[in-house]
């Protein structure tokens, strides 16, 4: 499952496009929750933090192993998904939804724009 | 070099289960079902009824007079405590006291035993107990011939009774039966803490067998369940893994399984290392680790006190019944750790997690409350 509506990383983190113009949304993609197995832990930076693209930025951990999550683009996080932290198990059952993981305010809001898109990170799943 | 792997005769079932795999063993098994996953695996085994396929396990049988006796001057336990009917866990160690393999001996007769060691191991099992039976007693590998199914939690003997097998026996005892003209044995034995049973069943017989276990199953919440759901089953109870809790390096006396040590036997694998250990105390024992905080430890990790290592973990999860991280680990008798040492049990160590400290509570295992009986 790859919407075609959001943008992607070779590291399968998902980006919304910009919302109201200014910020974005990031998370894992179905692929890694599938990869990763049953998600019982998840760290994520509080607002305000800033966060540089392909570095780590949090840690989502399950049954068997902890994985980190690296920024999509360079930004600062306006949010985090509180959920996640009595219900990290949302990521499994909706990871473009309500397993949304932060919202970034790009640094440069058109970063998002060369992630890739669905058919490039399909083909980046294909040939792992 | 690659090696191909061994496949369970209810490999096509797995697949159509969407099944995710992996190698245990030189075995491809089933590591979680597509619908399940370790948390819905386990909590059904803990509240309900899974059924693993462990055909990986090794099995192997020892025919011929005094089959027993000569067994028994070579595996760890005394199987003189137990008679016909009856199975053992029990180790097999090297002349040093290291662990080559911990298996389970189903007692046929005195002329006959049958032994389930760990995938990896069974060959070498074999080949050492080979090297020493007397001309007239047999060790044949049947690694292939059967596949194991273990039915475990509390719904276990409702699914049993379903195929119309014995369910009335004893922990740790075994009854011979029949499904659909298919032998069967039948034994109250696991590795999840639950009631439960393990049925061996020729290979061919297999799929009929899984299939009515999961018609008669239905109406009390059967899942299939993989192997890393028994891995965090089975961590919780803190039974120990060949390979991470008993290996050539860590001894019964470390491991705390001096209980399956016939101490006062004149002979077994192993006997003067062992009690030559038991006398002067193990340099390092096993203990179960709490997180007192969000901290998941894991196998390798260092446990430290202050800046000194005392340990390490040997096998470490998130426990799903106690939602929280769990570990067991091998702590140093030195630093004051260990039985006798007025610390331990209840003692605060930390463990570096990739560079941050988490705390963890020691405590003795199991972890939570077994109800195999």
């Amino acid at each position: 499952m790859i919407p075609e509506d959001l943008r992607y990383t070779d590291k399968h983190e998902w980006v919304s496009p910009l919302q109201a113009g200014a910020t974005v949304r990031v998370g894992i993609t179905d692929y890694a929750q599938d990869a990763l197995g049953d998600i019982v832990f998840v760290e994520l930076p509080e607002a305000g933090a800033t966060v540089e693209a392909g570095q780590p930025f949090g840690e989502v951990e399950s049954t068997k192993s902890a994985s980190e999550i690296y920024a999509p683009v360079t930004g600062t996080v306006m949010a985090r998904n509180e959920q996640l932290k009595d219900k990290p198990e949302l990521i499994n059952s909706d990871p473009y939804g309500a397993g949304w993981l932060i919202e970034i305010e790009p640094a440069d809001p058109g970063a998002v724009d060369d992630l890739l898109d669905a058919s490039a990170y399909a083909a980046v799943i294909e040939q792992s | 070099m690659t090696e191909t792997l061994r496949r369970s005769p209810l490999h096509d079932r797995h697949v159509a289960l969407g099944a995710k795999f992996a190698a245990f063993g030189g075995w491809q098994m089933p590591l979680e079902y597509a619908g399940g996953g370790v948390l819905k695996e386990h909590t059904a085994v803990r509240e309900a009824v899974g059924v693993f396929d462990v055909s990986h396990l090794g099995k192997a049988r020892v025919r011929g007079p005094g089959a027993v006796d000569f067994l028994n001057s070579c595996l760890s336990n005394d199987l003189r405590r137990i008679g016909p009917g009856k199975a053992q866990y029990t180790l097999c160690c090297d002349a040093g006291g290291g662990v080559v393999d911990d298996l389970i001996a189903y007692v046929h007769t005195d002329d006959h035993v049958f032994l389930i060691p760990n995938a990896a191991n069974t060959a070498e099992v074999v080949r050492r107990l080979r090297a020493a039976a007397p001309a007239d007693v047999t060790v044949a590998d049947e690694h292939e011939a059967y596949a194991v199914l273990a039915v475990q939690g509390p719904r276990s003997t409702q699914v049993l009774a379903g195929l119309d097998l014995p369910t009335e026996h004893d922990y740790m005892s075994f009854a011979v039966a029949a499904y659909d003209g298919a032998n069967l044995t039948v034994c109250r034995t696991g590795y999840t803490g639950e009631h439960g049973y393990e049925l061996v069943v020729a290979a061919e017989h297999a799929g009929a067998v899984w299939d009515a276990l999961f018609e008669a199953g239905e109406a009390y919440g059967v899942r299939p369940a993989g192997l890393a759901a028994r891995d965090t089953l089975r961590t919780e109870m803190g039974y120990p893994l060949h390979g991470q809790e008993l290996s050539l390096d860590i001894s019964p006396v470390q491991a705390r399984a001096g209980w399956s040590v016939g101490w006062s036997k004149p002979a077994f694998w192993g006997r003067d290392a062992l009690i030559a250990e038991k006398a002067a105390g193990p340099r390092r024992t096993l203990w179960g680790l709490e997180s007192l905080d969000r901290g998941i430890p894991r196998a390798h990790m260092t446990v430290l006190r202050g800046d000194q290592p005392v340990g390490e973990i040997t096998s470490g999860t998130f426990s799903p019944t106690k939602r929280l991280g769990i570990a067991l680990a091998l702590l140093d008798a030195q630093v004051g750790l260990g039985e006798g040492a007025g610390l331990g049990e209840g003692d605060v160590v930390e463990v570096d997690i990739r560079g941050r400290r988490s705390t963890m509570k020691v405590v003795k295992p199991p972890f939570v409350t077994p109800s195999v009986r």
